[in-house]
């Protein structure tokens, strides 16, 4: 299989603050490979740097053999990117915003018009056609990105946290869409994602934490190198939970009080239950993980390494911060 | 082949200058609030303050006089109200430059394959064309202005705006990228439109004696070098010079003075934009 995108050492600074740190990583053909990792771990650098936006500090990046440093505007072409904020016209019609697109991309009058057509109902926009952009849902104006993307033919398709800001249901629309797309034709996708559970039907996986690539390889594979099985339990109250970090190297109190250990053997699970059995709410034995195995790579688990950056931006929305509509 | 690539680019280009010329254009249209502005302002301006103070501006009607400024103060402003309207429309499109990079707009273009002068030139493009629009709004007004416009005058004074369209949507451009934050509209209007607007010798003539009786009145000093300092004055004589063929200055200065805005300007917010 050929590789579409290849990423060799690049690193990225801010100042002093190292965004990415001498990443590899190559995406094959076809595949869809997600990018998976807490809030500031590096994904959105590394994608910017992929659309040209960003200019690596060391190291080099190809789209189809194409270097996007040294010419970024071939790089482009070939390349559809939906951006993590919307950055669609609100003023202009579902189909103005298309139509743009593909003049923009250099795309004739007549395959805009054929492909526009097609690409609205794949997303099922059909009947929106013509509505200002202003009047849809968070989760329609996603999909019509997804849309747009692909006005100019692309074969590479990037998508930056498609499903942050949707509700349960338009998510798994979204992924409904992009496994669609892959039925329909050939297409390579990179998507980022902070959703452990979104990346299961992905065909590899690369977790990428404080700025570094951990590992990268197909689900099963990972959770079979480093996948563990894990023992979850909610004790009656801090104090058992203390005493049971204590009991047991490696186990560790999550951020909702959960106390999380490896399993080792059943006879470790037996142990564990006699012991403290009375005095737990409740002991769940889970599978091995992509959770066990995040946590196996980086020492957190995933959800507790995004909390506070992502609270805080919450909350700075909600107050009717800088920029918030 | 390199020819083959290049050719390419510069039909693409073309194509996405276009493209953007045109959102900028349905935008414009799509924007209530800036069409009644561009309507309701030339209505006050000329309407209600020309000919409030239309009877102040020539103070002797007896006896024979002879004034410096031979014209109505309607006729007089009225050159003036067509630039102020353009500034406004200038602002504007500052404005769209700041919704488009803090609502994500302009990432959409800046990923598309043209070059990022192609980009800017549609935008400054788009926004000339709806000034232009916007002060040949107020010409519409000429005949209650006693102004009479013939198809020339009306020829070599949009030839004048839309040199005037061009540097004033550039200079918003410039203003637009060094603006951290959107600080809303009130702050662009009363720091930069009217003072620019107030010191081009808009309202009033920049010598006072409109008479021979008052040939002893002068302005202070600082007030007049602030007026030469303006270029708007410039372009203000300009317009002046077309439709009621009244000059302050050397009439070849305007067209000179916004040509260099044009360039000028717009060769810094190139620049601002490669660095996007």
């Amino acid at each position: 299989m050929t590789a579409v995108v290849e990423v060799e050492g690049v690193t990225k600074r801010y100042g002093r603050t190292v965004a990415l740190d001498d990443v590899s990583l190559e995406v094959r053909s076809n595949e869809l490979l997600a990018l998976l990792g807490p809030n500031g771990a590096g994904k959105t650098t590394l994608i910017h740097i992929l659309c040209t936006l960003y200019v690596p500090d060391e190291g080099r990046a190809r789209i189809a053999g194409v270097d996007v440093v040294r010419r970024p505007l071939d790089a482009r072409r070939n390349l559809g990117v939906v951006f993590q904020e919307p950055s669609l016209d609100d003023r202009l019609t579902v189909l103005e915003n298309l139509d743009f697109h593909g003049m923009v991309y250099g795309v004739s009058a007549r395959d805009r018009r054929d492909r526009i057509k097609e690409l609205l109902e794949l997303v099922e926009l059909t009947r929106w056609r013509d509505h200002q952009v202003r009047a849809l849902s968070m989760g329609m104006k996603r999909r019509l990105e997804i849309a747009r993307a692909l006005v100019h033919d692309s074969r590479l398709l990037i998508l930056d946290e498609p499903t942050v800001g949707l509700d349960a249901q338009s998510r798994e629309r979204i992924w409904a869409y992009l496994h669609g797309l892959r039925s329909w034709r050939d297409i390579t996708l990179i998507v980022t994602t902070h959703y452990i559970h979104e990346v299961e039907s992905c065909d590899r996986v690369c977790i990428i934490d404080q700025g570094k690539v951990r590992a990268i390889d197909t689900v099963d594979g990972l959770k079979s190198a480093y996948g563990r099985e894990q023992l979850r339990l909610v004790p009656h109250d801090v104090a058992v939970a203390r005493e049971i970090e204590e009991q047991y190297a490696g186990a560790l109190i999550s951020s909702d009080g959960e106390v999380v250990l490896e399993v080792e053997d059943d006879a470790f699970v037996a142990g564990v239950l006699s012991k403290y059995g009375e005095r737990l709410l409740s002991m769940t034995r889970v599978r091995p993980s992509l959770e066990s195995v995040f946590l196996a790579l980086t020492g957190r688990e995933l959800r507790d390494a995004e909390a506070d950056r992502r609270d805080t931006l919450l909350a700075f929305g909600k107050r009717g911060g800088e920029h918030t509509r | 082949m390199p020819e083959v690539v290049a050719l390419r680019t510069v039909g693409q280009s073309i194509v996405a200058v276009y493209a953007i010329w045109l959102r900028e254009l349905k935008r414009a249209l799509r924007d209530r609030g800036q069409l009644i502005g561009g309507v309701s302002r030339p209505l006050l301006w000329v309407l209600i303050l020309g000919i409030g103070l239309n009877p102040y501006f020539r103070g002797e009607v007896y006896g024979e006089v002879r004034f410096v400024v031979p014209y109505t103060y309607l006729q007089f402003i009225f050159p003036a109200v067509v630039a102020l309207n353009m500034m406004y429309t200038a602002v504007q499109s500052a404005i769209s430059v700041i919704w488009d990079r803090e609502f994500g707009f302009l990432r959409e273009v800046l990923v598309a394959p043209v070059p990022r002068g192609a980009v800017l030139l549609g935008k400054v493009f788009g926004g000339t064309t709806v000034a232009l629009f916007h002060g040949a709004l107020v010409l519409v007004l000429a005949r209650f202005a006693d102004v009479s416009l013939s198809p020339a005058k009306i020829v070599s004074g949009l030839g004048v705006m839309l040199l005037l369209g061009f540097a004033l949507t550039s200079v918003g451009v410039v203003i637009a990228n060094r603006l951290q934050s959107f600080q809303g509209f009130g702050v662009f209007a009363n720091l930069i439109i009217l003072p620019l607007y107030f010191l081009s010798s808009s309202i009033f003539p920049l010598d006072p004696a409109l008479t021979r009786a008052q040939t002893v009145v002068r302005y202070p000093e600082w007030l007049v070098h602030a007026i030469e300092f303006n270029p708007m004055t410039y372009a203000v004589d300009s317009l002046r010079g077309i439709f009621i063929g009244f000059n302050q200055f050397d009439p070849r200065i305007g067209p000179i003075v916004l040509a260099a805005m044009s360039v000028v300007f717009f060769a810094l917010a190139w620049r601002d934009f490669r660095r996007l």
